[in-house]
């Protein structure tokens, strides 16, 4: 009997979190292949590097965890991104800068929030048209060049809060944020309602189309965040940076267990599953690894860390108790 | 009731965001067409040619650059209303804009290539149904009847290595930024940097090499490891502006690197910022005012018949410290800087 709750202990653990274990072994191997790894200057880098991505995949946590995802948020990013860059070269207040850099964030939100529960449109279509438009717009109004001399903005991609590079801080300032509304209000227990069961939610007395609109609203805080980084980061207001963020940070939430058919997921969990693509990314860089290898190696092992958390879940809810019973 | 203000609001907001901003400077932009001077003129006026120019893609910088230096400078030429069209760094974005150019019987079609190859036949097409076609950043070559006005990507990288020989010291570790694989420019500068420079200084390791696709946030991100793997870093050789600026980005102010080096091509605004700082040691300049102007002045002479086939190379200048002045001064003529 001992041995039966010692097993299902072990398997409880393995379950719940086989994808830090994934990390962890990874950051061993790591370890072991290159010495210049675990210093404290490179873990700091591959932090700073995921900062963005991963303040990103909090807001896709949010949204998968409801049901939804945003594939506009890199196209946001650099749309609020631009507008608060000039926001602040035009004014020179800090304030101002970012209060506009996230306005603009969650202006875009709320559109796509309108579109989804107003007019029903499947997520994945109102966030790929917004995904173009702010695009489109952050083009327009830079008309495609870069905005330089950006002066003092650079604090707050680049600069530290006590001693810790500021990237890092706004990173684990989201993610306490993220968790504890995911884990200890209403809301964070509606939205998984929502993605558990959307019919079953409303029937409870949920107001699904409310809870949505939060849900996008909150992602386009967190959207606009990024996009203050990553411009400030870069020195420069770059409307054609960031493509491709969303999928980075969709990997993020689905490798750290979010899935996709909606009602599982957490914030340290995503907090995981970046810090594996960027652990992964920054050894091969340190091993000179070839380029075009490089990405092989990459999607084998997401697709790896994925199949393995699969397996350890399933695993615990099937065959183990039928096989003692058995004996 | 509630609802709607709360779509008035969000419909507000966004509409104050995507007009109520005022463009820091009116200049043309991809989409737009320019008429010709001469296009209201009454009868006996002089011909008006209609010339489609269709650019790589609006969301690259440079791609941006030009297609606004080519509006401007159309708008100099009475005789011809340029349409430009974006082909969106996608081959059949790009072949279609072509075949609806073809379609339309525009007078002279421009092609800006996604990927030369892929374009080729359709620029073809163009010059077997007898319209005047130039290819340009990059060209196609060996298209017989179509022209092309280009920058030679060689000749940009080398410029910058051949300064490089004499200016990277002994034994020194460097790394190398790339641009995307299979691209004609990012391919062409690489291969110019192997034989002007790495095959004549042996003694030079290269300690990383890395595709960062033009980008300045990943050139970041490899700079960032690279520090941390390699004490001693002599020289950042990058295949373009964008990348050298993001991996100067890293080191700017570590007294450690105070004395690297660093190379690009392109001459941004931006670069030459750093040269004038003395951040960036230099690059060359793929101007794309001269592109634009080189372009213009191949379209009258092929529309109006004064030639039937034209294949130019603009200058690719060093940018330096000794000159860094005029370019900063062009710049700034253009609006890039203040």
């Amino acid at each position: 009997m001992r041995t039966l709750d010692k097993q299902k202990i072990w398997s409880d653990i393995k379950s719940k979190y086989s994808i830090y274990l994934v990390l962890i072994v990874l950051v061993l191997v790591s370890w072991m292949a290159n010495r210049n790894f675990f210093s404290v200057g490179n873990l700091s880098n591959i932090s700073t590097q995921i900062a963005v991505g991963t303040i990103l995949a909090f807001g896709q946590t949010i949204l998968i965890i409801s049901g939804m995802l945003d594939l506009s948020s890199g196209s946001v990013l650099a749309f609020s991104g631009v507008l608060s860059v000039s926001t602040y070269v035009a004014t020179g207040s800090l304030t101002l800068a970012f209060i506009v850099g996230v306005a603009a964030s969650v202006g875009c939100n709320m559109l796509n929030g309108l579109m989804v529960t107003k007019f029903k449109t499947p997520p994945f279509i109102a966030t790929l048209a917004m995904m173009a438009m702010a695009r489109g717009a952050a083009l327009l109004y830079t008309n495609g060049q870069n905005i330089y001399q950006i002066g003092d903005y650079v604090i707050f991609g680049q600069g530290k809060i006590l001693g810790v590079s500021s990237p890092i801080v706004f990173m684990v300032l989201t993610l306490f944020i993220t968790w504890y509304i995911l884990k200890h209000t209403i809301f964070g227990r509606s939205i998984y309602a929502i993605g558990g069961n959307e019919e079953a939610a409303n029937a409870s007395g949920i107001n699904v189309n409310r809870i949505k609109m939060v849900a996008f609203a909150i992602n386009g805080v967190l959207v606009g965040l990024a996009g203050i980084l990553f411009m400030s980061r870069v020195n420069g207001g770059m409307p054609n940076g960031a493509i491709g963020y969303e999928f980075k940070a969709l990997t993020a939430a689905v490798i750290g267990g979010t899935s996709f058919s909606g009602g599982i997921g957490t914030a340290s969990g995503t907090l995981a599953g970046a810090f594996i693509v960027g652990v992964l990314d920054n050894i091969m860089v340190l091993m000179g690894v070839n380029s075009y290898l490089q990405q092989i190696v990459r999607g084998a092992i997401i697709a790896l860390a994925v199949i393995y958390d699969i397996w350890s879940k399933s695993r615990r809810t099937k065959p183990k108790v039928v096989n003692v019973e058995a004996k | 009731m509630k609802k709607i203000m709360v779509i008035a609001l969000v419909v507000a907001l966004l509409t104050s965001i995507f007009t109520g901003c005022s463009k820091p400077e009116e200049t043309p932009v991809v989409g737009q067409s320019t008429e010709a001077a001469g296009s209201a003129q009454g009868e006996g006026s002089e011909k008006v040619y209609r010339v489609a120019y269709i650019a790589r893609a609006q969301a690259d910088a440079f791609a941006a650059w030009l297609a606004n230096a080519v509006m401007e400078e159309a708008g100099k030429y009475d005789n011809i209303k340029l349409d430009v069209f974006d082909g969106q760094a996608a081959d059949d974005t790009v072949n279609g804009l072509i075949e609806n150019a073809i379609a339309n019987k525009y007078d002279a079609i421009i092609v800006q290539p996604n990927n030369g190859e892929a374009q080729r036949p359709y620029v073809e097409k163009a010059v077997a149904a007898g319209i005047v076609t130039i290819t340009t950043n990059a060209r196609i070559s060996g298209i017989e009847g179509a022209s092309s006005v280009d920058a030679d990507p060689y000749a940009q990288a080398a410029v910058n290595a051949q300064a490089a020989i004499e200016q990277i010291p002994q034994d020194a570790n460097v790394v190398v930024l790339l641009g995307p694989p299979g691209n004609f420019h990012a391919d062409a500068r690489r291969e110019s940097w192997q034989k002007e420079f790495f095959e004549k200084r042996p003694d030079v390791k290269i300690v990383g090499e890395e595709i960062a696709n033009w980008n300045k946030d990943e050139a970041m991100n490899f700079m960032e490891t690279w520090v941390q793997a390699n004490s001693k870093i002599d020289a950042i050789i990058a295949m373009n502006d964008n990348m050298a600026a993001g991996a100067i980005e890293v080191v700017k102010g570590n007294p450690a690197f105070a004395e690297i080096l660093a190379y690009g091509v392109d001459g941004t605004a931006e670069a030459c910022l750093l040269i004038k700082d003395g951040l960036m040691t230099s690059t060359s300049l793929q101007s794309a005012y001269d592109l634009a102007s080189s372009l213009l002045v191949t379209v009258d002479k092929l529309v109006t018949g004064q030639e039937t086939q034209i294949d130019t190379d603009i200058d690719c200048p060093l940018i330096n410290q000794d000159n860094v002045d005029q370019y900063i001064e062009m710049h700034k003529k253009a609006g890039a800087l203040q």
